[in-house]
């Protein structure tokens, strides 16, 4: 039989947690490194730490032998092994970094040191979260994935739901500045959550009416049942209108409240897409195939072990 | 050098479906695994002129392989002769190779937990012995042998015949070479 989805929810929830993980350790080490708000970020870079582990979890989980999971980091040029290094590397340097702002080790208080860790967190987040793009979108077999614009879609996802989980956990221990400091922390995520939302509205649209026009067949398909087929539940109220429209909207709203449930409603926005995605793997299929798939029996599996 | 490839003459093919089951057969495959599946286009046509068109499908065997570039462990590789085939042992059913191929050749054997596909049966090959779906095409719909043999049944076909190659537009560089009958698909 043919099999529907070879990837499935474990690899789109890496991908989101990869992507989170990733955008959240880029903003925190951004405002770290150029605006010297590092404690305010403490938390967050041990939570994306734990997001990007969380994924590997679900990516090894997802293998057919899991125990053998290692051996990824054996090849030397696939796409996937490199991932592999970066997101085991990125975990221990988030862990690290955020161990500077503890107290508890005699290198706490070296922020030299520290400032060279944001640094190389920084540059390995930037990896992490373009290589999720980039992992599907170098797939020749799958047209809905194979475009240099999924990984600008990854990205800019990643960034704003990085930024939306980084203003929910700002300010929190091991932080100990003033209320003022987070608040304005606070402000500035929210704006620049609020440009990153736009601009992944602008990209996704983008996207889609491309994949829809496309001369390709297959991608043509996959993109028609995001606009009116099967995912187009998904594709409008869930990423569009939860996801999306509906964070800006409480954002302009403001208030305590909006600028709790905003950067959640992002986050949630960001678990949409990645399964609108992962879910879209058509491969182009030869005349016949379909057909072909259809006609074997089905049903039929326990009489065929049983004969054997 | 060796380079083994295979043509489908469809011309000749009837859809009967031998060349599956041989294969099947040979590799003791599960009952959800399938190598290489026999489409069938059609019945086309106006009657009394219609007629269907059988496109048997294999690993390509590619010169360029998608999958083995994918592979992150190793598991997939291809030898000198182009022979593309999955190391059991290495493999890790990370399932990337499955994703990267166009041509729907790889499958996930569920009980081992590894992806599997089609090696052009080269325990047999190497012994000087044809592919097992080769051996049983009654119709010779298709022929196997080395490409660069000059005195090769392939390779008298591919340069004496017009052929196709499938999704050649991949970059894939497939070792699969199609000669196309009535009607013609492509």
């Amino acid at each position: 039989m043919r099999e529907k989805h070879f990837w499935a929810w474990p690899i789109a929830s890496y991908l989101f947690l990869g992507g989170l993980g990733g955008g959240m350790t880029i903003l925190a080490t951004v405002f770290d490194l150029f605006f010297n708000k590092g404690d305010v970020f403490a938390l967050a870079l041990l939570v994306a730490a734990a997001c990007v582990g969380l994924g590997c979890f679900f990516l090894i989980f997802e293998l057919g032998r899991p125990l053998q999971f290692w051996r990824v980091f054996s090849a030397q040029k696939a796409i996937l092994t490199f991932g592999a290094w970066m997101l085991l590397i990125l975990i221990g340097v988030n862990a690290v970094n955020f161990s500077f702002f503890t107290g508890w080790f005699p290198w706490s208080g070296m922020a030299g040191l520290q400032q060279v860790v944001a640094g190389i967190d920084l540059v390995l987040a930037t990896g992490v979260v373009l290589y999720t793009g980039i992992m599907l979108s170098s797939l020749k077999a799958r047209p809905f994935w194979n475009t240099p614009a999924l990984p600008v879609l990854f990205t800019v996802s990643g960034l704003s739901t990085g930024a939306a989980a980084d203003s929910l956990l700002a300010g929190i221990w091991p932080f100990a500045g003033t209320a003022e400091e987070v608040a304005s922390v606070h402000e500035a995520l929210h704006t620049l959550d609020i440009v990153l939302v736009v601009f992944e509205l602008i990209v996704i649209l983008l996207y889609v009416i491309m994949m829809y026009t496309s001369s390709n067949p297959t991608a043509k398909r996959a993109a028609s049942r995001w606009l009116s087929g099967s995912f187009s539940a998904s594709f409008w109220g869930g990423l569009v209108f939860v996801g999306l429209v509906l964070p800006l909207g409480l954002y302009a709203l403001g208030g305590a409240a909006a600028g709790l449930l905003a950067p959640v409603l992002a986050i949630i926005g960001g678990i949409f897409l990645r399964f609108l995605v992962v879910y879209s793997d058509d491969r182009r299929l030869f005349t016949g195939e379909e057909c072909y798939w259809e006609r074997l029996p089905k049903g039929d599996e326990a009489f065929m072990e049983a004969w054997e | 050098m060796t380079r083994y490839a295979m043509v489908m003459d469809t011309r000749r093919c009837i859809g009967c479906h031998s060349c599956t089951v041989a294969c099947r057969t040979w590799n003791e495959l599960p009952t959800d695994m399938i190598y290489n599946p026999v489409l069938t286009d059609g019945p086309v046509g106006v009657y009394p002129n219609v007629h269907m068109n059988h496109m048997p499908l294999i690993c390509m065997h590619c010169d360029n392989p998608a999958c083995v570039g994918a592979c992150p462990t190793g598991a997939s590789q291809q030898d000198a002769d182009g022979i593309v085939w999955v190391e059991d042992a290495k493999c890790i059913g990370c399932k990337a190779c499955i994703q990267s191929c166009p041509y729907n050749a790889r499958h996930m054997n569920h009980e081992l937990g590894v992806a599997a596909k089609c090696n052009f049966c080269k325990d047999r090959v190497r012994e000087g012995k044809e592919p097992h779906c080769v051996k049983t095409c009654h119709q010779r719909a298709r022929i196997f042998g080395d490409l660069d043999d000059p005195n090769s049944d392939v390779s008298r076909l591919v340069n004496s015949l017009a052929t196709v190659r499938l999704l050649e537009e991949l970059d894939t560089d497939p070792q699969v070479y199609y000669i196309i009958g009535l009607g013609g698909q492509g």
